[in-house]
């Protein structure tokens, strides 16, 4: 298994508050990796920090071998972000905006096609992609997102509560939409708040709390040292 | 290249929306409508107008005035009431803009070298410039009756002596000096001449940054309240790309705005000021004088326009970034606007160059300022005057964008707010 991302001893402060006290995961290829953890305990911080977005305070985050801090352009060709309250551009149709964002990581007019084609699959919104954005539901803009997310097979989808606002029928599509495409190689790192979602997607899981990792393995490890019978009762447990 | 030009053509396509193009259609037609009303009630004013007359006098000389109010295009409707009350009632009640009421005696008076008075009315039916005007013109026939009388007079008692010699025995002959050109001419009509051709270019400059600011600003808040900058800011895209889409946009935007606006702003001038144009011979003297712009003047008034919308630009990039949404966007367009007001107003009331010192600074060190004062200086051959205002707007917009670029380029974009309530910028 090659090692896609790796994160050593993060932090991150924003003025005299640190947001991270030193965080260290890794994920390897086709992997779903998640971070579960309650409000302010620093998962999104986490996520922007490799999406390129915030600057790091100290640590090393390394994506296929490029340093995050250094060589951001590099690692932004290969990476997606779905931030949790992401919208889309709300003049612009839904095809529109999807054609738009292709066009950056796209070399051709036909490899644009291919990736809108292929959100246009994930999104499945039908005849409403020809709609502008303003227009949509929350839950039709979240589909949209997601295929703009996953549109181009990024090495590493990160998604930040990527069925954030959805109803129960599409938070299940979502989560099958996200399965198949890791197991196409796609590695993940999502989080979110829903631990029945983490336990059906994720391969391994990190708990984290006030900055730092209490603990991580798959599901059923966690489960298994906590004595637990699901995530929520081990996250309690390791929080004690 | 093609990265940016995607990112170009999305932020025209978001800038130029229905809104846009309503508002700049309205506002053409608006102002060609009021422009085109204003000149039909100007041609109203100087076509043939009705004029209320009570000539108790009967004279040669009250035959005489109601002449000469026929020769400046009054139509005279004679009234024949007894008493000059009743005169006014009439006028009143009728579409008579003037009364005059000539008393009896009055050519009596005048040949015995008495003053008389003579009564006009002017009934105020609406405050608009065509009503104005025509009291203006009937005020000009009596001054022309007055000068033809004491003319008359003068003519008969000193005949060997012209009479407007005896009038006004001094007479000046005006010259204007600009740099090492003399012509003759007043001074006050060639400086109207040169201000109503340049009267327009404030207005342009004022319009194009406040509008290319305010969408750059827009733009840069709406990002941020619709939460599309955080994955904007993850593409694969320079961020100095990102800066440099958003304003280039905005720059296409606002001048082509600003060209709609002046369409109607004509329109609207050209009603307003009708078919009033300065005489050849003030035009001859500006010429002379070399009051006009050349191409060496156009070319340095263009790129001392163009800095100063880059200015605004880079400014409105950096103002945009600590806007948390669209509402507080509309605040943080205070600085610029005062920022271009300030220039813009001295620009018509006081001479820079007059001010004290510390006020000259302050001026001068407004970026907006340069391009202002950079016509007036073209035109008196200030050349450097205007190569500095255009050198210190290159700087300012340098370190602009330098400012600009580093905070897209670190977390600040996303973190930089300013809180109006705790009146403290958040880093």
């Amino acid at each position: 298994m090659t090692t896609v991302l790796k994160v050593e001893g993060l932090k991150k402060s924003y003025g005299s508050k640190e947001a991270l006290k030193g965080v260290d995961f890794e994920v390897q290829e086709g992997e779903i990796f998640a971070l579960i953890g309650p409000n302010g305990a620093g998962k999104t911080t986490t996520l922007r920090i490799v999406s390129t977005l915030l600057s790091i305070s100290a640590g090393k985050v390394t994506f296929l071998g490029h340093d995050v801090k250094k060589e951001p352009d590099k690692v932004r060709e290969k990476i997606s972000y779905l931030p949790e309250e992401a919208g889309a551009y709300r003049n612009l149709k839904g095809i529109d905006y999807l054609r738009f964002m292709a066009n950056f990581y796209s070399e051709t007019s036909g490899q644009a096609d291919d990736f809108v084609k292929r959100a246009s699959r994930i999104a499945d919104l039908g005849l409403a992609l020809n709609d502008k954005v303003g227009t949509y539901s929350k839950g039709m803009t979240r589909k949209l997102l997601l295929g703009r997310a996953l549109m181009t097979r990024p090495t590493l989808a990160i998604l930040d509560e990527p069925t954030s606002g959805l109803d129960v029928i599409n938070s299940l599509e979502v989560r099958e939409i996200i399965k198949t495409y890791a197991k196409e190689g796609i590695s993940v790192l999502l989080s979110s708040h829903n631990m029945l979602e983490i336990e059906f997607l994720s391969d391994r899981v990190a708990l984290i709390d006030k900055g730092k990792i209490l603990d991580s393995g798959t599901s059923q490890e966690l489960k298994d040292k906590y004595q637990a019978a699901n995530l929520e009762v081990v996250f309690r447990s390791a929080l004690r | 290249m093609k990265r940016f030009t995607n990112l170009l053509v999305k932020e025209i396509r978001e800038l130029i929306n229905k809104q846009l193009i309503i508002s700049l259609v309205m506002l053409v037609v608006i102002f060609s409508f009021i422009g085109q009303t204003a000149k039909t009630e100007m041609k109203k004013a100087a076509a043939t107008q009705k004029i209320s007359v009570m000539d108790q006098d009967g004279s040669e000389l009250s035959k005489g005035l109601a002449a000469g109010l026929k020769s400046a295009n009054f139509s005279i409707e004679w009234s024949g009431e007894k008493d000059p009350e009743a005169a006014v009632r009439a006028a009143k009640k009728g579409d008579t803009y003037l009364l005059l009421i000539i008393p009896p005696g009055f050519g009596d008076a005048v040949a015995r070298f008495e003053r008389k008075e003579i009564t006009t009315y002017t009934f105020l039916r609406s405050f608009s410039l065509g009503g104005i005007r025509k009291s203006e013109v009937l005020k000009a026939v009596i001054a022309a009756t007055n000068n033809y009388l004491s003319n008359n007079v003068l003519k008969s008692k000193v005949p060997d002596v012209p009479a407007d010699i005896l009038k006004s025995p001094i007479k000046t002959k005006d010259y204007v000096i600009v740099k090492d050109r003399m012509a003759e001419g007043s001074a006050s009509a060639i400086s109207g001449m040169v201000y109503s051709q340049s009267v327009f270019l404030p207005i342009i400059l004022m319009m194009i940054i406040m509008y290319s600011s305010q969408m750059v600003i827009s733009a840069i808040a709406l990002e941020k309240q619709n939460k599309t900058l955080e994955t904007l800011l993850t593409v694969p895209i320079p961020r100095t790309s990102i800066v440099t889409a958003k304003m280039a946009a905005a720059a296409l935007v606002g001048l082509l705005s600003a060209a709609i606006y002046m369409i109607g702003m004509r329109s609207f001038m050209g009603g307003m000021m009708g078919d009033l144009k300065a005489g050849a011979g003030v035009d001859a003297v500006v010429k002379q004088l070399g009051l006009t712009l050349t191409t060496r003047g156009y070319l340095l008034l263009g790129l001392s326009l163009f800095l100063a919308l880059l200015c605004g630009l880079a400014m409105a990039t950096i103002l945009g970034v600590l806007a948390e949404d669209f509402r507080s966007a509309q605040s943080l367009m205070l600085p610029i606007m005062l920022m271009v007001l300030v220039p813009y107003m001295l620009s018509f009331f006081a001479d820079v160059n007059n001010l004290p010192p510390a006020a000259k600074l302050l001026i001068l060190a407004i970026p907006f300022s340069h391009p202002f004062l950079a016509s007036q200086n073209i035109m008196l051959e200030n050349y450097s005057a205007v190569m500095y205002g255009i050198l210190y707007m290159a700087v300012f917009f340098g370190i602009m964008v330098f400012m600009a670029a580093r905070i897209f380029s670190t977390d600040r974009v996303l973190t930089m707010k300013l809180r109006w309530g705790k009146k403290k910028v958040v880093l």
